[in-house]
């Protein structure tokens, strides 16, 4: 990966998002303040937090379920947040696509096989003719490792795993340029989690995919993604390179978050120390907060003050890991 | 292990895909709806017994040619008031006619009333219920409506268009239809609501599916169970209401056999002879009770969940 973020081509922007929630009252709950930052062709960009982080709520704002109360997303340098002409709208169903989390949920257990993964086709009428149509089905199918003959089952008969490769099918089909991934294999069996994660990065390469990629478990983020953004209760406070992210995590939650992986090694993990979050190591004196960037590429919200202990943080941290 | 027994054995080829197969049978929806219908004998008996009646209500009038105003052994004292026996199955009423005849030409009347205006009820109320589910600006609106015509007592509105329409098994139509699918609709409303924003739905939403073809092809294959019960529910219920606008004098006139007209004309009897009345409620009780049950099975058995 290199540093030069400038020369590549930006895919979808995120500037400067708010996403709220009308709660009844007269406070609104805000899921995601400020949100921003850019997601570059070809890469992996993963969104790690907490449950209730909002990183859900920012993934589905990209696909236009929830509204932004403020700021805008830009897809190929179009916004595509607020309201849209139609065209626009069939371009960006198009070319962004979504992977759920839940495989049983995602599905309509009413349709058969055949029907969930043609359903973007029978919207865009993406087909000459009806053998056109299957045929297109039968590939997509075939292509992530599934039977043609599965098309007249309903979904209720597949195991989680088929499921869900079912789920990327019906995104695939669509050949999509970016795709936004939340949890994808959270609701999996771990003996299964591989074969999507190597099904996607497969579609990755041999499509030239970006994917938004939303977890919150770091060990399988360390293994898919490119740059990493971890977001705790609404707002992102720290972006990297995954490598950089995980040798130097700067931002006191980051490195909380870091140190609550488990290690496959018992030696390791007899010694392994679970550093607990707390806010108030952060600078109180209300100064504003920013994304700064430490080192090209890695930012840390922060404020004036803290960013120049970052600095030194980080420098100390290169001295001594090399 | 024994040398001379490995070459028994050989490598057996893997194939990734094998483990992609599915063994169990194909599923078939409406064919599991059917196989779980007909598992139960008493169902199915109750069934046959509901068609048999049905079919015969439909075609024992057309040979009895009965109708209430026909009156040919009027003059004949001997012919009144007959109590059940083998000549007069149901006896006789106060004109002479036959019981039997009357009580089958009024199931008639009443049983298409009810089926024709179930049909309508649901048309207007299914697409209304689901379009009202779905879209909130519509909620708004639709909901104002809602309370103003489910606050119009239903008399009044029976007794006014029986005025302007006149009686008749058209202005009769008319009259149960007019607010009734509005109860329907939001029925369907609230179920809509529940299963709107699933994961499911989302996912449709994200593939550029239309609001119509999310209903068509996302919630109403959900609601088939809910709907069937409905169904069910309301068929005996439009009979009964029928057989009470009959009885209130709102209803076919007198020109019509029904099972409310019959009701109406007999219960001015039920001291001296008592079959008079309770034949064709007993009837009515009948018809009312196996529709119930049936459409109550049907209705578990559209539930996949019953299918396994």
């Amino acid at each position: 990966m290199s540093n030069n973020n400038n020369d590549r081509e930006v895919v979808l922007s995120i500037k400067h998002v708010d996403i709220s929630f009308d709660t009844g009252g007269k406070k609104k709950f805000v899921a995601v303040k400020d949100a921003n930052f850019d997601i570059y062709r070809g890469e992996t960009f993963a969104l790690v937090g907490e449950s209730g982080s909002g990183k859900t709520t920012l993934g589905r704002a990209i696909m236009r379920i929830n509204p932004c109360s403020a700021g805008e997303i830009l897809f190929e340098g179009k916004r595509i947040s607020g309201k849209i002409s139609k065209e626009e709208d069939r371009n960006v169903v198009r070319n962004i696509q979504m992977i759920f989390q839940d495989p049983a949920a995602s599905l309509n257990e009413r349709a058969t096989i055949e029907y969930c993964v043609s359903e973007g086709l029978y919207n865009f009428h993406l087909y000459k003719d009806e053998n056109d149509r299957v045929a297109k089905v039968d590939q997509a199918l075939q292509s992530v490792g599934l039977l043609p003959e599965h098309k007249s089952r309903y979904p209720h008969e597949f195991s989680g795993g088929q499921r869900q490769r079912v789920g990327i099918a019906r995104a695939m089909i669509m050949e999509p340029k970016f795709i936004v991934a939340d949890e994808p294999i959270s609701a999996l069996d771990v003996s299964i989690r591989a074969q999507v994660l190597n099904l996607m990065n497969k579609f990755k390469e041999e499509k030239n995919l970006t994917y938004l990629f939303i977890a919150h478990d770091l060990s399988v983020v360390r293994f898919i993604s490119d740059r990493i953004a971890v977001i705790h209760l609404g707002e992102i406070v720290e972006i990297a390179e995954s490598e950089t992210l995980f040798k130097y995590p700067l931002h006191p939650y980051t490195a909380s978050l870091l140190s609550a992986v488990p290690m496959p090694d018992p030696l390791i993990e007899k010694t392994r120390k679970h550093l607990v979050y707390d806010p108030s190591v952060l600078d109180q004196s209300g100064a504003p907060r920013e994304m700064r960037e430490v080192r090209p590429g890695h930012f840390v919200h922060c404020t004036e003050k803290e960013f120049e202990d970052y600095c030194v943080k980080m420098d100390k941290m290169e001295k001594e890991k090399g | 292990m024994d040398q001379e027994n490995t070459n028994l054995f050989e490598f057996a080829e893997f194939d990734e895909l094998e483990s992609e197969h599915i063994a169990a049978p194909r599923y078939s929806y409406w064919k599991s709806v059917w196989r779980t219908f007909f598992k139960n004998k008493f169902t199915v008996a109750v069934a046959v017994f509901l068609l048999f009646i049905i079919a015969f209500a439909l075609i024992q009038p057309m040979l009895s040619g009965y109708s209430p105003i026909i009156t040919p052994n009027i003059n004949d004292a001997s012919l009144k008031f007959v109590k059940p026996c083998a000549g007069h199955i149901f006896g006789t009423d106060h004109v002479g006619n036959e019981v039997f005849d009357a009580v089958w030409a009024g199931a008639r009347n009443s049983i298409i009333i009810s089926f024709v205006c179930t049909g309508i009820i649901m048309l207007i109320g299914i697409p209304v219920g689901a379009l009202w589910g779905f879209s909130k600006s519509m909620d708004r609106w639709m909901i104002e409506v809602y309370n103003v015509i489910s606050n119009v007592p239903f008399l009044l509105l029976a007794m006014i268009l029986s005025y302007v329409l006149g009686a008749g098994m058209r202005s009769l139509i008319i009259t149960m239809t007019c607010t009734e699918w509005i109860f329907v609709a939001y029925f369907i409303r609230t179920q809509v609501m529940i299963i709107r924003d699933r994961e499911y739905n989302m996912a449709s939403k994200c593939l550029g599916t239309s609001t119509w073809t999310m209903i068509i092809k996302n919630i109403l294959p959900y609601l088939i169970s809910v709907i069937m019960t409905y169904i069910s529910r309301e068929i005996p219920s439009l009979i009964s209401y029928e057989v009470f606008l009959s009885y209130m004098g709102l209803g076919l006139g007198t020109t019509n056999a029904s099972l409310g007209q019959s009701i109406a004309m007999y219960t001015s009897y039920m001291n001296g002879y008592p079959h008079l009345f309770w034949i064709p409620v007993s009837v009515l009780a009948v018809i009312s009770i196996s529709l119930y049950i049936v459409g109550q099975k049907l209705a578990d058995a559209a539930d996949p969940r019953t299918h396994m």
